[in-house]
């Protein structure tokens, strides 16, 4: 039998138009929140992405909805998923999982799109940073760091996981600040991610490092690790160090992850999805996730995480300007 | 204004020497790559005597260097060799009406994609693709290019959880 | 002996028959996602990491070097038969490989991938299982100056492939570093030919250019001066490597470990520099030299038994040091975390268990990925058997999916786009392609590792030297250059002693 092409034309364009909304339909509708789905700005297997897969599974483990759909938008340290969520005005299906990260990158990067843009929903953890040297390091304590820091900055550099604008730059800036060093007279080397500065701090090729906790906790407790102080206002359970305060560095410093949301959204859109949350919050799943990952509880909603948005923004602000970054 | 076989004379120069474009392009990068470097802003902070300028600086000036060799070697009557293949058939002149049939079929993938949906839009790029490169396959050709663009969505969308964009229909059957 | 015993119960653990099964699972399942477009290894460990939700963290693991393994030889796959790589270790795989699939003999460039592939885990993971503590010891002294010194020596092997003109090769390297200049400064933040867009700000990924260039570039370039006359299909030709093919091949398969393994194990090695190491040295080391880049079997056996190693090397630092030196090592430290498991120096004593049964299951991954996919070899090849026109169409189709999934961006079909238009012009002026992917690798490393060695040394030039093992690669470096001239002077010495007689 002979077809006509333009049989098989159509027949090709009905396939391709009917078939993906079939296969997607059939979600179960549970509280108006069916169908949301969570932007992740970084790549799959990054912070962000580990935060939102984590908690939407507890979400869908908990019953609280169903369906809800993790899609990565990586690049430029998060700007590029900012300004798509910015331009998704009135979106309440949309929420992205962020972090102080993005803070910094929207200077570094020159971002139209800024966080002040976003509804803000929650902030869900945070992870202090920590200071840290390798066993075999002529520094045994914080003060005698910050006494050779002080002598000769040049000459002892530091390094981090981040680069420039992300949470290990910022936080030996302010610590530089807060001892009265200028921050432009750090020698800040940047690394590809924790796991790089590891090896830099094992071998003593900086003179000290400072990171987030997570890929070190082992090195710590076999003792190849030397922590002098962690960043946060309270001392880390498991962890021998003083806070930066009790060493007389007054710099109070975490990072942390949080959820918003597109602007423009209603307030009863809001409420639902601070709701959520919150009730994810509250999920025996996510306890759990909590502790298998090591991540501190910082949960804070609305309005709260909006001021502290806006604080952490000065702080950063402050610093980039200083170093020419913003 | 010069006598017409000058003219003739010139083209059919240009053309034998069109390789000179290679050396403007790669001049005209170099001086791109210069200029950014030297609208790199100096007020921030920067440790060490090698900055973010250095590296850009050094490959811009090598650029020129190379446009100017490449120059040189060219009207000395040196020449790059075009590339052979087997599906290539460098006897023939260029056939740029298949080279934009093929780009538009690229970008019309491009433009399409957030419009009407990856389904649709990887038709349009496979079958387009085929029809440049010389299948007139009418019935066959959409049926495979549906097909492909189909699974291709299936997999990444629903098997793997990769989102690709489903089309205008999505959410509304 | 103890770690011999501990290996043998860990070949208890793999071996029940669960494990096994799970291990079979994931080689083929990460085969078959390495193949698809634009997902690598590391994506598809993440993509999968679902799956093993259910599994008690020894099945799961083992799974995971399964999806691992068999991602890599699914991203060679593409690489060699369509000359589009699915992930930067797979890049070098297609310079050989495609010229080898064009003229019939994809059969044996994937057989030799996957012996490679064999060899390579078979050898890694031995060291894996006799050096890890001490090459993680190593591994942590060296620091920038050393990988400076690394890069410097690759760039002299860049030399070896610029191809019959030089100042060509030149520029074609000099374009590579071009688009390896994009995007935000690492060092210092500052944005280089970005022109303010967000999506250039992280830069143009090797895997886009190479697509961009080898896959676009060509089929382009093939519309350009498509061959009217009815082409007949790409011969399939026999199945199996010859004897010829073989006496060829299992050199290469031996060195290319030895350069993998080490480089796998640093905290910035990585698979892209040892795989174009090896090429470089078995293009040196081959009788055959006028053969590559026309298909040289040595160029696919090497690369990719050092693409294997590599990642074996790189879970010595990530089991020992908890120090994630890939993509995929920083997917799996994740899933170790998820199930509550932190590696590093403690892992092995903690749970002797899970280490020493994922280590057995590399072996066993190793084995599996060769037994099931020597036969599919034919199978894949097929694939070439079908009309040009749906070929490159094809090609294409799958650049733009690999190009778009992972982000999302229509921004990346257009620099795909672009990327192609050059890779056109360049093979209309014969400028060589692969010294412009090599740029794009090298330049951006080799200027960080600059930069940092200068910043720890806080400005001074002896930071680029003060190291035992820079200065040991710097002397190969000038042994490597001053070799042609001492060669050149001993043949006219020779030609004079001649003549006098």
């Amino acid at each position: 039998m002979r077809v006509s092409p333009l049989l098989a034309a159509l027949a090709a364009l009905a396939a391709v138009l009917l078939v993906p909304p079939l296969l997607s339909s059939g979600d179960s509708d549970s509280a108006g929140l069916r169908g949301l789905r969570v932007l992740v700005p970084n790549s799959p297997g990054g912070g962000y992405d580990i935060t939102a897969r984590t908690a939407v599974k507890a979400i869908e483990d908990s019953g609280l909805s169903s369906g809800v759909e993790v899609f990565n938008l990586p690049g430029a340290g998060g700007t590029v998923g900012l300004g798509r969520l910015v331009n998704e005005r009135g979106n309440d299906k949309l929420l992205m999982s962020m972090g102080l990260g993005v803070v910094g990158s929207v200077y570094t990067n020159k971002s139209p799109s800024s966080l002040a843009n976003t509804t803000p929903i929650a902030k869900l953890i945070e992870e202090p940073d920590i200071v840290v040297v390798s066993k075999d390091s002529p520094y045994t304590d914080l003060a005698g760091l910050i006494a050779a820091w002080k002598a000769n900055p040049g000459a002892v550099p530091v390094g981090g996981g981040s680069s420039p604008g992300g949470p290990d730059h910022l936080a030996p800036m302010l610590m530089a600040k807060a001892v009265g060093l200028a921050p432009k007279d750090v020698n800040y080397v940047p690394f590809d991610g924790g796991g790089e500065l590891l090896a830099s701090v094992l071998g003593g090729k900086v003179a000290f490092g400072v990171s987030g906790i997570g890929e070190y906790r082992d090195q710590i407790q076999a003792g190849e690790l030397r922590v002098l102080a962690v960043t946060s206002g309270k001392r880390i359970p498991g962890v021998d160090a003083p806070t930066l305060q009790e060493s007389g560095v007054d710099v109070d410093f975490t990072n942390w992850r949080g959820i918003v949301a597109p602007p423009g959204i209603t307030d009863t859109a809001r409420d639902r999805l601070v709701k959520l949350l919150s009730d994810l919050h509250a999920s025996g799943a996510w306890r759990g996730a909590l502790e298998r990952n090591g991540w501190t509880d910082a949960f804070q909603t609305g309005p709260e995480f909006g001021r502290f948005l806006a604080a952490e923004n000065a702080r950063v602000a402050d610093v980039l300007r200083e170093l020419g970054l913003a | 204004m010069s006598t017409l076989t000058d003219r003739r004379f010139d083209r059919r120069w240009l053309r034998e020497h069109s390789e000179l474009g290679v050396c403007v392009v790669l001049a005209a990068l170099g001086v791109l790559v210069l200029t950014d470097a030297l609208t790199i802003p100096t007020d921030f902070a920067q440790r060490g005597p090698v900055g973010p300028k250095a590296v850009p600086v050094l490959v811009g000036g090598l650029l020129l260097l190379v446009a100017a060799l490449l120059a040189r070697d060219v009207l000395r009557g040196g020449k790059g060799e075009a590339e052979a293949g087997e599906d290539v058939d460098l006897s023939e002149p260029g056939d740029w009406k298949t080279v934009l049939l093929l780009s538009g079929a690229f970008l019309a993938n491009a433009a399409l994609i957030g419009l009407l949906g990856f389904p649709i839009s990887g038709t349009v790029l496979f079958w387009g693709a085929a029809y440049a490169l010389g299948s007139r396959e009418l019935v066959r050709d959409p049926l495979i290019a549906a097909g492909m663009s189909l699974v291709t969505y299936v997999v990444f969308n629903n098997l793997l959880g990769v989102p690709l964009p489903g089309g205008p229909l999505v959410g509304v059957l | 002996m103890d770690s011999f015993n501990q290996l043998m119960s860990g070949f208890g653990t793999a071996l029940t028959l669960t494990h096994l099964l799970l291990a079979a699972i994931g080689v083929l399942l990460g085969t078959f996602i390495g193949v698809l477009p634009g997902i690598g290894p590391a994506m598809a460990v993440a993509l999968l990491l679902p799956v093993t939700y259910g599994l008690e963290p020894t099945g799961a693991f083992i799974m995971f070097a399964g999806i691992y393994y068999g991602g890599m030889f699914g991203g060679s796959t593409t690489s060699i038969l369509l000359n589009t790589p699915g992930e930067s270790a797979a890049v070098v795989a297609a310079i050989e490989g495609n010229p080898m699939a064009r003229k019939g003999r994809g059969s044996q460039a994937l057989a030799a991938a996957a012996i490679g592939h064999f060899v390579g885990g078979l050898i890694g993971t031995t060291l894996l299982v006799l050096l890890a503590p001490t090459v993680a010891a190593l591994a942590v002294d060296i620091g920038a100056p050393d990988y400076f010194a690394i890069m410097v020596l690759a760039f002299t092997a860049v030399t070896s492939v610029l191809g019959s003109s030089r100042v060509r090769g030149f520029a074609a390297l000099l374009i590579g570093l071009v688009i390896g200049l994009v995007g935000l400064d690492e060092m210092t933040g500052q944005q280089r030919l970005t022109f303010g867009s967000l999506q250039l700000a992280d830069g143009i990924d090797v895997v886009i250019v190479a697509v961009g260039l080898f896959a676009v570039g060509e089929s382009l370039w093939v519309a350009l001066h498509l061959r009217r006359r009815p082409a007949q299909p790409i011969p399939v030709g026999r199945a199996w490597l010859g004897r010829d093919d073989l006496r060829r091949a299992w050199k290469p398969w031996l060195r290319g470990p030895l350069i993998g393994f080490p480089f796998g194990a640093l905290p910035a090695g990585g698979a892209e520099i040892p795989t174009f190491l090896s090429y470089a040295v078995e293009k040196r080391l081959s009788r055959n030299k006028a053969e590559f880049g026309h298909g040289a079997i040595e160029g696919v056996a090497g690369p990719e038994a050092t693409a294997s190693a590599s990642a074996a090397g790189t879970l010595v630092s990530m089991l020992t040091l908890g120090l994630p030196t890939t993509a995929v090592a920083a997917v799996m430290l994740a899933a170790f975390q998820q199930y509550g498991i932190q590696p590093g120096p403690l892992l092995f004593q903690r749970e002797p268990t899970l280490v020493w049964g994922l280590i057995a299951s590399l072996f066993v991954g190793t084995v599996l990925l060769l037994v099931l996919n020597l036969p599919l070899a034919p199978v894949w090849v097929k694939l070439l058997k079908i009309p040009r026109p749906y070929l490159y169409a094809g090609i294409l189709f799958f650049a733009a999916v690999g190009a778009y999934a992972v982000s999302g961006q229509v921004a990346d079909l257009l620099v795909l786009f672009v990327i192609g238009l050059i890779g056109l012009a360049m093979r209309r002026y014969g400028l060589p392609v692969l010294p412009a992917v090599l740029g794009v690798i090298l330049g951006p490393a080799a200027e960080q590792q600059m930069r940092r060695a200068l910043q720890l040394s806080d400005g001074s030039l002896i930071g680029l030297v003060n190291t035992p093992f820079s200065i040991v690669v710097y002397a190969i470096v000038a042994a490597v250059l001053l070799w042609p001239v001492v060669a050149a002077v001993r043949k006219r010495g020779a030609e004079r002693a001649v003549t006098k007689v």
